[in-house]
């Protein structure tokens, strides 16, 4: 069941591309082809706007927000090439960080899980993602993956922090050893699972499916199982998840979840990695092929569809 | 930004868009020769593989032709469901359209051409295919022949209309991509011509008067059916123009920009915004076609490019053929050459031979491949970015099972003036409706304390036995009397089984071998305790045999009899007696069978023979009920526990609710619950849990059923926390306190259900849930996410104080519900500590500058929780441990108090069990003696029927625990009839008749009937405060085994001295000692007597004082905790510290200096025992506190 509380009025003079609340659920940024990044309060069903970003040149694809034990930062991503990463400091938005090492369209970005850091994923038309790390003290580490997607990467999305070989999160006094693992997907129709080792970041799994664009990916959260799943959604309508239960993670299979007549932009895990919404450019629902999930509900207003696993 | 390339002078066509992998198919360009000056002619198809990033494309088939091509297009009919095949047509030089199936050109290349036709007599240079009907394509050459091909019915084409006059070259013609029905052609010479296949006539005609067009493309509008757009190869007049027939008069817009003649255009499909063009000049633009902009330019070679097309697959992508042999596949989003072709450069190096299709070795000279002056080129994106990027929808998750979602327009209405409304909606995601109501019902049920009814729902509602079986055990938890009717649920009811009895003991005094009913073994056991204790008492008074002992029922011993002094067994028993040698005398019994002698005889025989003669007389009896009776009799329900068939659970646990001592209650249940366990059945499971709901034991209750059931499922977890919660809900009522489960796994549970109701939206209500004191960085972290969300809306963000003063003020609300959760009648709700305890984290609210971060060094993070063991049960004087505790009932709320056997569990779930109360004399645990010498020692055959009856008539419970009455005369026996059976039961269940003439009326209403059973003043049961004699000791938990009753057990002396034909009377003296000791006991001790005047005075002041609700009724509750210390006044059992704390307190307070007062009250309470003043002096100081507020 979906029920719209609220309703934002964004008065953004283009299109929309993002909107994403932050961790408490308390804020909502947008951002959109008006170049802007716009930040709303939306605590008891109001929308107040508390900051309007200017600093992008081009549409902003998307907004992040990292994790609160780093502050209030935001970071967004944008057609002009550029990553900006924005921090609220005595109530009032700044540029903290903006990050220029593309040469095309910056499509996605993605904070780690907090565990790792304040790290930055990003994903750019020019084919490389950047992995940007926050070193303390202004300094930010640049690692770049080159021709991860040969003609374009559109989406990244990290991990849940696990173990190795427990893939289970383990809470435990001192830090553990986590495996920094992400996956994206491109033009080249590929999911590509990265993974660092011994800081450098390497091509782990290569999974297709899709017959094109590869749209957007999303890594479910962990829900305690020792199984990693992958949402992803193409341009070929479909939707897959891709399941691993090895420890290793190198056996992934795909399961297509829909098939839908039109593009599928984006996919979205609930917290609890139990539901998925899927949005595309087609709100009908056609009857599922697939077996397992079926839609189970479709978002009014939006043409958004949510599968339950 | 190139991708691919290769050396090819040909003609191009891009699969269809449907069609997957992408290819690109190349045909041998006619007219145009390489250096090699090869005449083949072959059409190839490669495989646009983007995940490599080399520049090679890779062949998938070839077939030679023999002709070279002037035009080729890749349509979809034909073209397979899965996106493969399709239909390749070409039209080549002399006048023959060729159709190709590119499948079979990629298997084998034999009979790949599907269809011919030279029925045009030119060159075909237009080719064109219907963008709704596949099957239909357009064809054009010289002589103004245009053929309209049906693909299903290839030879016989049909014309549009009459051949235009004069005669001219078609070089392209194009159907419209809206209407299916229109088709436009157009001629070097510059006119164009639409044509309508319906009336199949030419309809318009457009010609720029200029005159110099030469047309050398023609493009409709991808979105709008009435433009096209017309490229002019003439290098004079470098144009594309753009035309809508609505006007056809002149062109609707010039695009200028290129110098020289265009060669070649394409529109993109994807995105109308998007017009290429490539010319003489060497460039290859992109235009915005809407605006007349060139948006970007591609880097290119030195060359004119003959062909541009746009991908119909990827948007992103665009393939040029130029005339210097190449075929390059180029993507307008940009990028880095340097990176691209660092990396491919070895790969091209390595794999050169195969980059030299024609083998001239000239062709492509190694140097060629990685070009200096390229590698750093950072070739930007499109200007604009185009649409295929601009995310339309998006639909993304928030916390607490929000989510966020915006759709935009589908076609932005440039026209309209209004502004489009951008708006984004948050939405609330449930997905389990049924879990959210059952969570609903249980928050009630928990919040208002209706757990009866609960269960009761819950048993009605129940959808299996065995799920109905777990609510009736939970609901019996929450009734009186719980022991009994667990021993009911498991089929085992006192009445029925005493009738039973009664009626079978009418027929014979054996009533054994009548079957293995557990009641039946209970009243055999009681007997054969009876011998035992029987034996204590005369080991006590004279180690012989006494003339008034037991045989009552007997001839008299005095009358003559021969003593039998021959060989055979009894002479030999006889004699070993005589000699007084008892063993040899038991032994010859036992040898002879005899057993009731040999136990008679034993028993004279000390307590150490006994045990042996028990010992060997069970060893001896191997029927099925022996083991039970050697339980009983042994007191080692272990045994039973540990090795009864399982069967036979039910009596085992049966066993164990009647006799079990309450410190090993707990402990036998899960013993058994842990075997039923491990036999891994869904049956045994459910089983277990019983077993654990009887002890109480909540984290095994959860292991066990976790374990067997499902409950990561939404609803098994609901099924899981229901029971859970009830069951702690039971324990806290009994004990009166609330209780921590230190458990990881119902922690992980408990945290799992609040994680799920989260992500519902019940974010007040997770809260609640989570367990409290958890360190667990994921409990933390959802702990301080639920509370973060639940935050008030900050009105002024700016106003940075005060908004966070806001924050802050909001952060106990949720806090203090999940006290009350919690903590419902915990007496340390009150205290003021509980507010305080958020303090900390208003503190790191309002901490400077920053919005508060919970994640706060964890140092900081426990003292944000209500650490429950900072509020341990209240003093184990005053509380729910000991159900015997007359002070409950005192304390006006003996209804409240379950008396029940659950709260034997309490021991195991609050670690230190039942110390003595501070308010009992010392010499409690050796007292239940008393009870015992009494009894009359009934050898089972003597059991007189009519002593039986009136305990069966009662229906009362009572007569296994008769031990119990006889040692509580005052009102602790009503709550105690049978919850000490452990202490109870010692004094021997044979004792029952001596307790049955006080029966009935003790019975009869359960709670508080002793009292009047026992005629008390009632005074006594109205009065404030009964004070346990000194020479009264309640049974406490805690007594020895019944075998190794320890005779130096201080007893009284009448007691001790009673004859054994005479047992009541002493209980009786005693229970009327009773009333008068009380009263005495009652008056609080004179000096003391100024506190209860201060104090009460004091919350009297107050509670005219105050106005707002929450602190009249924190008042109220004052006057009744207050209670506690006035109690403990009149036990006296207050240290001297204390007491003098008191008095000053109470000094302070008198002169209102209440400051002062709290001084004191902290020096007292930091000095004293915690549990001693717990239950008073946190209402002292919230009454202090309160008072000095007030200004009373």
């Amino acid at each position: 069941q979906v029920s719209v509380i609220n309703t934002v009025d964004t008065s953004h003079e283009d299109m929309i591309h993002d909107a994403q609340m932050d961790y408490y659920g308390t804020r909502l940024a947008t951002c959109s082809s008006d170049r802007t990044v716009k930040i709303f309060d939306v605590r008891n069903g109001g929308q107040i706007l508390v900051a309007d970003l200017r600093g992008h040149e081009g549409p902003v694809w998307q907004v992040a927000w990292a994790h609160p034990m780093f502050g209030n930062i935001l970071a967004s991503c944008s057609y002009d090439r550029k990553v900006i990463v924005w921090k609220e400091e005595n109530g009032s938005w700044d540029k903290m960080y903006e990050y220029t090492g593309h040469e095309s369209s910056v499509n996605s970005v993605c904070w780690g899980p907090y565990d790792f850091g304040l790290i930055l994923a990003c994903g750019s038309s020019d084919g490389a993602i950047s992995l940007l790390t926050f070193t303390g003290d202004q300094q930010w580490d640049v690692k770049k993956i080159n021709n991860a997607h040969t003609i374009g990467c559109n989406a990244v999305s990290w991990g849940p922090a696990v173990v190795p070989g427990s893939l289970i999160d383990q809470p435990t006094g001192q830090k553990p050893n986590y495996v920094k693992r992400f996956v994206s997907g491109g033009c080249d129709n590929l999911v590509k699972l990265w993974k660092e080792e011994d800081g450098q970041w390497k091509e782990d799994q290569k999974l297709e499916a899709h017959s094109d664009w590869v749209r957007d990916v999303g890594w479910a959260p962990s829900i305690g199982l020792p199984t990693s799943t992958i949402a992803s959604c193409s341009q070929d309508g479909r939707v897959f998840i891709w399941t691993c239960d090895d420890p290793a993670g190198n056996t992934w299979t795909a399961k297509l979840l829909h098939k839908f007549n039109d593009v599928v932009w984006h996919v979205s895990w609930s917290i609890t990695g139990n539901i998925l919404a899927v949005s595309g450019g087609d709100n009908k629902v056609n009857t599922s092929s697939s077996p397992g999930a079926e839609p189970s509900t479709e978002a009014s207003p939006s043409s958004a569809c949510v599968f339950c696993r | 930004m190139r991708l691919k390339e290769i050396q090819r002078t040909a003609h191009q066509a891009w699969s269809p868009a449907g069609h997957h992998p992408m290819y690109l198919a190349l045909g041998t360009a006619a007219q145009q020769l390489d250096a090699s000056f090869n005449t083949t002619a072959a059409l190839e198809i490669f495989e646009m593989d983007f995940s490599q990033p080399s520049l090679d494309m890779q062949l998938k088939g070839s077939l030679k032709t023999p002709n070279r091509l002037h035009s080729i297009v890749w349509v979809n009919f034909g073209m397979g469901a899965d996106g493969s095949g399709g239909r390749l047509i070409g039209g080549s030089e002399n006048g023959i359209l060729t159709v190709y199936n590119p499948d079979i050109i990629m298997s084998s290349g034999a009979d790949a051409v599907v269809g011919q036709s030279d029925k045009h007599t030119g060159p075909i240079r237009a080719l064109d295919f219907n963008p709704f009907q596949s099957n239909l394509l357009a064809s054009g050459a010289n002589d103004s022949e245009i053929y309209i091909w049906d693909l299903n019915n290839f030879s016989s084409p049909m014309t549009p209309g009459a051949k235009t006059q004069p005669v001219e070259d078609i070089s392209v013609v194009s159907w419209n991509r809206q209407v299916q029905h229109i088709l436009a052609s157009a001629n070097p010479s510059g006119k164009a011509v639409v044509w309508d296949l319906r009336k199949n006539e030419p309809i318009i005609k457009i010609s720029d008067h200029s005159n110099r067009m030469h047309c050398s493309g023609m493009l409709w509008h991808p979105d709008v059916a009435t433009q096209l757009v017309l490229a002019s190869e003439d290098d004079r007049l470098p144009v594309i123009q753009m035309w809508d027939l609505r006007f056809a008069t002149s062109p609707l817009k010039v695009l200028e920009n290129h110098t020289r003649g265009i060669l070649s255009i394409s529109w993109s499909q994807a995105d109308s915004e998007l017009l290429l063009s490539s010319a003489k000049d060497n460039r290859i633009l992109c235009w915005n076609p809407n605006t007349g902009e060139v948006i970007y330019e591609l880097a290119t070679t030195n060359q004119w490019c003959f062909d541009v097309q746009w991908c119909p697959r990827n948007p992103a992508l665009l393939s040029t053929a130029s005339f210097d042999g190449k075929i390059t596949v180029y993507s307008v989003m940009g990028g880095s050459l340097k990176a691209q072709q660092q990396s491919t450069a070895d790969q091209i190096s390595s794999s050169f031979d195969t980059m030299d299709p024609f083998g001239t070795g000239q062709v492509l000279p190694p140097l060629q491949v990685p070009h200096p002056t390229v590698q750093d080129t950072i070739v930007p994106p499109l200007k604009k970015p185009p649409k295929w990027m601009r995310r339309p929808v998006g639909a993304s998750f928030g916390f607490g099972g929000k989510l966020i979602s915006f759709e935009n327009p589908k076609v932005p209405p440039m026209q309209s003036p209004q502004p489009i409304p951008r708006q984004v909606f948050l939405s609330q995601v449930t997905t389990e409706t049924e879990f959210l109501q059952r969570s609903k019902e249980l928050q009630a049920a928990l919040q208002s304390g209706s757990f009866n009814s609960y269960c009761q729902t819950k048993i009605q509602n129940a959808r299996s036995d065995a799920e109905q079986d777990i609510w009736k055990f939970l609901l019996v938890n929450f009734e009186d009397e719980a022991r009994v009717k667990f021993l009911k649920l498991l089929g085992f009811s006192k009445d029925d089984i005493e009738k039973k009895i009664s009626k079978c003991l009418g027929k014979s005094f054996h009533p054994n071998g009548y079957g293995v009913d557990a009641k039946d073994l209970a009243e055999k056991m009681q007997l054969l305790t009876t011998e035992r204790t029987e034996d204590v008492a005369d080991a006590r008074t004279s180690g012989s045999v006494s003339p008034s002992d037991f045989f009552s029922q007997t001839p008299n011993e005095n009358s003559n009899f021969q003593i039998p002094v021959s060989c055979d067994t009894d002479g030999l028993i006889s004699q070993a007696l005589l000699v007084g040698n008892f063993e040899g005398a038991v032994d010859l019994c036992l040898n002879d069978g005899r057993y009731p002698e040999a136990i008679l005889l034993s028993i004279s025989g000390g307590e150490e023979l006994l045990k042996k003669t028990q010992q060997k007389y069970l060893l001896k009896q191997k029927n099925s009920i022996s083991m039970l009776i050697s339980s009983v009799v042994t007191q080692n329900w272990r045994d039973i526990v540990q090795s009864c068939d399982l069967d036979n659970w039910k009596e085992a646990l049966a066993a164990l609710l009647t006799y079990a001592h309450p410190e090993d209650f707990a402990c036998l249940c899960d013993i058994l619950g842990g075997r039923l366990e491990n036999e891994k059945t869904e049956k045994c499971c459910l089983q277990a849990c019983l077993c654990y709901i009887c002890s109480g034991n909540i984290e095994r209750l959860v292991e066990c059923w976790t374990s067997h059931r499902d409950s990561s499922s939404p609803l098994g977890l609901e099924d899981l926390v229901e029971k859970v919660m009830m069951l702690r809900k039971s324990i806290e009522r009994l004990r009166n306190c609330e209780v921590a489960v230190q458990s990881p796994i119902l922690a992980e549970k408990l945290t799992c259900y609040a994680g799920i109701l989260a992500a519902e939206g019940s974010l007040t209500t997770a809260m609640t849930y989570l367990p409290e004191n958890s360190d667990q960085p994921g409990i933390r972290m959802l702990r301080d996410r639920l509370f973060n969300a639940q935050t008030e809306a900050v009105q002024n963000r700016a106003g940075g104080s005060t908004s966070k003063t806001a924050t802050a003020a909001q952060v106990p609300a949720p806090k203090a519900q999940v006290m009350s959760q919690y903590q419902p009648s915990a007496p340390v709700q009150q205290q003021p500590p509980v507010p305080s305890v958020f303090t900390p984290v208003s503190a790191a609210n309002t901490g400077p500058g920053m919005r508060p971060s919970p994640f706060l060094p964890s140092a900081t993070r426990p003292s944000m929780r209500p650490s429950y063991p900072q509020h341990p049960a209240p003093a184990p004087g005053f509380h729910p441990h000991q159900p015997f505790q007359p002070q409950l009932i005192a304390t006006g709320r003996p209804a409240a108090f379950p008396p029940a056997g659950p709260s034997l569990p309490a021991a195991n779930l609050s670690g230190p069990p039942l110390q003595p109360p501070s308010s009992t004399p010392g010499g409690l645990p050796s007292m239940p003696s008393p009870g015992v010498p009494p009894t009359t020692f009934m050898p089972p055959t003597s059991l007189p029927s009519s002593l039986m009856s009136p305990t069966s008539q009662t229906g009362a419970p009572l007569p296994l625990y008769p031990g119990s009455l006889q040692n509580q005369p005052g009102p602790p026996v009503a709550s105690g009839s049978y919850a000490p059976p452990g202490s109870g039961y010692p004094q021997g269940g044979p004792g029952a008749p001596a307790v049955n003439p006080y029966q009935p009326p003790l019975v009869a209403p359960p709670p508080t009937g002793p009292q009047e059973g026992w005629n008390d003043p009632p005074t006594v049961r109205g009065g404030p405060r009964k004070k346990i004699p000194d020479n009264y000791t309640p049974p406490a938990p805690i007594t020895a085994p019944v075998m190794g009753f320890p005779v130096e057990a201080p007893q009284p002396h009448d007691h001790a001295q009673v004859p054994p034909g005479a047992p009541q009377e002493p209980s009786m003296q005693l229970l009327q000692q009773l009333p008068t000791e009380r009263v005495e006991q009652k008056e609080i001790p004179a000096e003391h007597m100024i506190l209860k005047t201060t104090f009460d005075s004091l919350v009297q002041r107050c509670q005219l004082a105050a106005r707002d609700p929450q602190t009249k009724r924190k008042l109220d509750d004052s006057a009744k905790r207050l209670g506690h210390l006035y109690d403990k006044l009149r036990e006296q059992s207050l240290s001297q510290n204390i007491l003098n704390g008191l008095h000053e307190i109470s000094c302070c307070v008198a002169s209102q200096n209440y400051q002062r007062g709290l001084e004191v009250h902290t020096q007292v309470v930091s000095s004293s025992n915690f549990s001693e003043i717990s239950a008073f002096m946190p209402i002292l100081k919230v009454v202090m506190t309160i008072a000095n507020k007030l200004g009373v």
